[in-house]
Parts: structure tokens; sequence; C-alpha cells
């Protein structure tokens, strides 16, 4: 009779992206893909998907602030209902797709599945997918939620780059790599990529190696024209895992409503695993992992994407809880 | 000799069984006992005589649109249902038959929340941020009301005073059935009411919160600050009060969250006792008082229904689900309890007289 949690928990992919990118050919594209797996959807109320099925489910988004004023305990008051009705019909499916509106901040439908116990115990975020118009995206470069979508993401779409040339979508590609140093980068036309890049990335699983692009670890200055970047730290090298926990809670405290997202992988002095975290805003999620392999050398990793992020101070601080 | 434990120990006998095809959402008891209803998210009503077991079941409706909630009205003479397609049904109980008197739709919405008035053949009911009246005999809504803050998360009768009462984002808002046009009570709340609940004798209302908190107000009170009760593990689930018992003045409140269960009592100096009833392994799904005793019931994902002496002491855990347990509720004067499971089962228990020990009934 126990239910066995780990099978019965179903993969949430969130959809992102400014209105006209492309979100809603994705979404087609993803409910008429022969890929075996039966997708339930709740889209916002401007989406139209062409599809007629009935786990395709209309919500209004619906923003749900604590009275505290914690930017991590805001999370979507109409998830949290819909998804615990939902669940009630989980053998009619096996995973689930968020669409936001364009204008949305990714951060509350994130934090929903941290936040809440029913939700958490029930699901868990697969992935977010930002899907980028490439020759529109320059209009909306400065909107905030352009960016925070490009920030939080695990995949991102250049969608449409038959419509702009190649020099133009490098450019735009290096752009948002120096945003997200975490994200998967892929160029696409009418939103075609293949499913397996899509669903079932399990990127917020804890125990999935962290994956620093290493292009962006390679190039020597970064360029940040945006305030929104990422900040990735490669050390050599043992911490302390009490300072390194004082330094994070401190961060968290002090600039988590900043820090978008971050993940690490760190070596604990005097233990034989890997400690692996990672954070959404101040929302913070840590364990012991695999241990260390007799072949492997033992560093640290970590990448920070948020707002107004000050390199050499993050990398001073973590430097100082190095053995 | 025997101990407590043997004292409060129940025997219980599943007496009735049917399936129907999924997620068992309601189960139901009309107010004779005669008619025990359930629905499922396969979007089934079935009928069953309660009297007689033995009766083939009946469907009143087959598959479609999830249904959320069943609900009889006062008088028992009405039966509504609410859906996720948008459409709450009424139906007038002939006998032990029951007649479609009408069908009310706002497609696109779901019907999450049905609330018959104590009294009166009105029908208050959830769609998107406001919350509509039907005057089911004349078959006209009598109000809409606007929550405006969210979606209307819970709703809520007051027993005596004719007032009706919406739960969602950051209140809770009070409106006067007696003139629909003024402006509602609006009681604040830090994060969203999720539950919420007055008890029977119209002394308390009770607000289950998502920043895992209940809110209880006295109804008529000197004191303008509310209970504030705390420490939960999670948002509150559920919130039900008893009857008003002989020999007390308060009723019992009872809240659950994830995987716990607190039993609340009036004190006069400390304000509420808590007994907490731990025996679930996951989340609870549903809990319920017996009517007019302290007897309580809860049912949980772990595939347990635990019977509760005196609402303190567990006296028997059914397990006949084949997962979860997703809903109950007692018959409402014979020991017999109706539960629903995840995978679509329907099941009475009854007891059986303890033939050791003396029985606390």
């Amino acid at each position: 009779m126990a239910v066995n949690l780990i099978e019965d928990t179903v993969p949430v992919t969130v959809l992102t992206g400014y209105l006209g990118a492309g979100k809603t050919t994705l979404l087609n594209r993803i409910l008429t893909h022969e890929h075996g797996k039966k997708v339930a959807v709740i889209v916002n109320e401007f989406g139209e998907v062409g599809i007629d099925n009935q786990l395709i489910i209309n919500a209004d988004e619906e923003i749900f602030e604590m009275n505290n004023g914690c930017i991590c305990c805001t999370v979507r008051g109409d998830l949290i209902r819909i998804i615990s009705s939902l669940m009630r019909r989980r053998d009619k499916f096996d995973h689930l797709v968020i669409e936001t509106t364009g204008l949305a901040d990714p951060a509350p439908v994130i934090q929903t599945f941290f936040m809440d116990e029913a939700v958490k115990s029930q699901s868990f975020l697969d992935a977010v997918v930002t899907v980028v118009d490439a020759k529109h995206i320059w209009q909306h470069w400065e909107a905030e939620e352009a960016q925070e979508q490009i920030a939080f993401a695990d995949v991102i779409l250049l969608n449409k780059i038959d419509l702009v040339d190649v020099e133009n979508v490098n450019e735009l590609e290096q752009r948002i790599r120096s945003m997200n140093a975490m994200a998967k980068i892929y160029r696409t036309r009418n939103a075609e990529i293949s499913m397996d890049d899509l669903l079932g990335v399990k990127a917020f699983d804890l125990q999935r190696a962290l994956e620093i692009d290493p292009d962006f670890l390679g190039e020597d200055a970064h360029q940040h024209d945006e305030t929104v970047g990422s900040v990735a730290i490669v050390e050599p090298g043992a911490v302390d895992g009490q300072l390194l926990n004082e330094w994070l809670g401190f961060l968290l405290q002090t600039q988590g409503a900043d820090i978008f997202r971050m993940k690490g992988i760190v070596n604990v002095q005097g233990e034989e695993h890997r400690h692996v975290f990672q954070g959404v805003h101040m929302l913070f999620d840590g364990m012991s992992d695999r241990r260390w392999r007799k072949d492997e050398v033992r560093k640290n990793e970590l990448v920070f994407i948020g707002r107004n992020l000050d390199e050499a101070q993050l990398k001073g601080e973590f430097r100082k809880c190095l053995v | 000799m025997f101990g407590l434990k043997s004292n409060v120990r129940q025997t219980w006998k599943k007496t009735w069984q049917h399936q129907l095809t999924e997620y068992v959402t309601q189960v139901v008891w009309s107010l004779d006992g005669e008619i025990l209803v359930a629905c499922s998210a396969a979007g089934e009503i079935v009928v069953q005589a309660g009297d007689n077991l033995a009766l083939p079941p009946v469907y009143l409706a087959g598959a479609g649109a999830p249904i959320d909630q069943l609900a009889f009205s006062a008088d028992g003479q009405f039966l509504a249902s609410g859906d996720q397609a948008g459409q709450v049904r009424v139906w007038k109980r002939q006998g032990q038959q029951f007649v479609l008197l009408m069908t009310h739709d706002r497609s696109g919405c779901w019907i999450e929340q049905l609330r018959w008035h104590p009294t009166e053949p009105l029908l208050a009911f959830n769609v998107k941020h406001t919350v509509e009246v039907l005057e089911v005999t004349t078959k006209s809504l009598v109000a809409k009301l606007d929550f405006e803050n969210s979606s209307v998360l819970c709703i809520e009768w007051h027993p005596t005073n004719g007032m009706l009462m919406a739960g969602g984002y950051q209140s809770i808002k009070v409106w006067d059935s007696y003139d629909w046009q003024a402006k509602p009570i609006v009681i604040s709340i830090a994060s969203a009411s999720l539950k919420i609940a007055c008890s029977p004798d119209g002394k308390y209302l009770a607000s289950g919160n998502l920043d895992r908190s209940i809110t209880i107000l006295e109804w008529q009170d000197a004191n303008p600050h509310p209970w504030m009760l705390s420490g939960f593990p999670g948002k509150i689930s559920h919130l039900v009060w008893s009857s008003v018992l002989a020999n007390t003045t308060d009723p019992l409140l009872a809240s659950a969250s994830v995987e716990g269960i607190v039993v609340w009592e009036r004190n006069t100096v400390f304000g509420w006792k808590e007994q907490i009833l731990d025996n679930h392994a996951q989340a609870v799904e549903a809990i319920a008082f017996q009517p007019q005793r302290r007897q309580f019931a809860s049912a949980g994902s772990d595939g347990a229904v635990n019977i509760w002496h005196d609402a303190k002491t567990l006296a028997c855990t059914l397990t006949d689900a084949s997962e979860a347990f997703s809903c109950l509720n007692w018959h409402p004067w014979q020991q017999s309890l109706a539960a629903g499971g995840s995978q679509g089962e329907i099941f009475v228990w009854s007891q059986v007289s303890n033939s050791r020990g003396f029985g606390k009934f």
C-alpha cells in the first residue's frame, strides 16, 4: 500500500518566453509528437493551443505573496490548486508542462515546486525551458522579464534563426551565455527540437552533474552589458564545510533577491563524498552526493546567475572558505 | 483485566464495496442515512441505498468531466454536483430516486466548492473569483459576489445568521444574504485562506491558511484579536468542527497538515489545547468527526483509514484500499463509515460490537 513516491512523482517542464517567441508552436509540437509520453498542459489565458484535449487546462496566473514580503515565499496560487486536483488523475498523464505568460517572472512558478509540500510530494521540476525570438529579442532586451526568463532557464531555444543571419545568432548566443552559463542552448526554427533534449532533462536533480559551458569558463573577461549575468567559480582544493555554510547562508540572506539560481559541487575537507547544492532565490537545497573517484581531481565548481552580481566579491568570499 | 488499549480497540467489518473507474473525490450520506452517493475524477456519480446495501447501485452520471463536489441540501431534498466542465447540476430527490432539476453552465471554470444554505434552498459555489448563489426552487441566480483578490478557494455559510463567507488570497469576505448589495466584511489573512469552517453553534470561524497557520475568530467577539495557531509542517489541508457535545461548552476543531492531525479543544486559560493524532505515514486526505460524538476518522495517502476513539486514541485501522484513500464520511447516526480510494474503490464499514472490554459509545 505504501505508494512508491519516486515512481509516482510527475516531471514538470516550465515553458517561458516572450509573446510571439514560439511557445505555442513548441507546445503544439510536444502535444502532437510521438514521444510515448502522455502530457498534461497548463496554459495561460492567452495561449491558443490548437489541440482538443481534456488534459489542457486554462489557468489565470495568481501570484500569492506571503505577508512577510520574502521574495522566495511568492508562489503561484493557481498552480497549487490545479496541480493537486490534476494529480488525482496521474495515471492519465506522465509529464506536465506549464506555459507561463510572456511577461511572467518564472521564480514564483519554480518556487511553488519547492514551497508547497503537496505539489512537492507528487511532482518535481524537470526543467525551465525558455524560447527566445532570435529576431525580436533585441527589442525587449531591456525588459526585466525577458532577462529573468533567460536567467532562470535550463534549456534555451534560440528560435526563428531562419529570420536572422548567422553573425546575429552568434552574437545573441554569446550574450545569452554571459547571462546564463548553465543552460543548454539550441538553435531552432519553428521550435523544432528533439523531444529528448526537452522532456526528461532532470535539471533540478541534485545528483545530476553541474554543467558549465567550457566556453564560458575559457573566456578571460566576460562582457556584462546586462545587469543580469553569470558568475562561475572553479577552484581546486578543499573547503571548510562550516565556513562555506555560513557564507552561503549570509549570501542568500543579503543577496538572495538578486540571486536567481545557483548550483555547486564542492569538495568538503575530510569528506569522501562530493557535496552538491542548488538554490532559487533564498531557497536552498543541498546533499551529500557520490564518492569522489580515485582518478578524479577534487575541485569546487559553483555557478551563480543573478542581477548585479559582483564577480570579484563572490570569488574572494568563496576563497576565504578554502582550507 | 483489560488495559486502556483493549478498552478502546474496535472491530470494523466491511459491509459494502463498489468500484468506480477513477479516483473517488467524495462520498456523502443523505441526512436520513438512507442514501450514499459518491463521485469520481472520471465524472461518475453513483447512488446506493444506504439502508439496503444489497441493492445494486444506480448511476446518476457516467463518464464526464471530473466531479469535485457533491452536496445534499439541508432538508435533504436536493443533491448538487460541481465539475471541471463548469457545470453545476441539481437533482431533486423523490424517495430513493433523483430527478435532474437544473444545470447551471459556467463552462471553462472548475466548480470546486459547493455549499448549501443551512436552512434555505440556496446553493453557493465558486466561479473563478466570484461566488454565485442559486435559488434552486425558482432556478434563479440571486447573487454574484466578487471576491476580487483571487480565485475563491473556500466557501462556508454561517449556521444561523445567514452570512456567507468566502476565502482566498489575503482575506475572508463575509456577505449578508439578507442584503447581497451591502459591502462584505473583510477579515484579513496574512497569506491565503484555503479552508474555512464555522463551528455548528455559530460561535467560531476557523481559517486554515497557506502559511501553515490557523486563524480562529469568535463571531460575537469582544476581543478583536483572533487566535493564531501555528507550527504546522505544511499548509492546512483540512479543517472540521465536531458537533456541540454534551457536557462541553465548545465543539472540537480538527486540522490536518501533511501527515499530521491536531484536535483542538477550547481551554479558557490557555486558548486552544492541542491533541496530536499521529499515525499516518503520508498526507492526510480527509478527516471527519462522527456526528454527535467525539469519535473521529481520518483517511490517508498511506492507504489507511484510522478511527480515533474520543478523538485521541487509535481504535482501529482499515487498510482495504489498494493504494491511497481519498475521502471519507460518517453515517449520520449508525456506527458506519464510508470511504473512497484513489483507484476508484468505495467501501462501507460497520462496527462489530466488542465482546470484550467496555466500548465507550
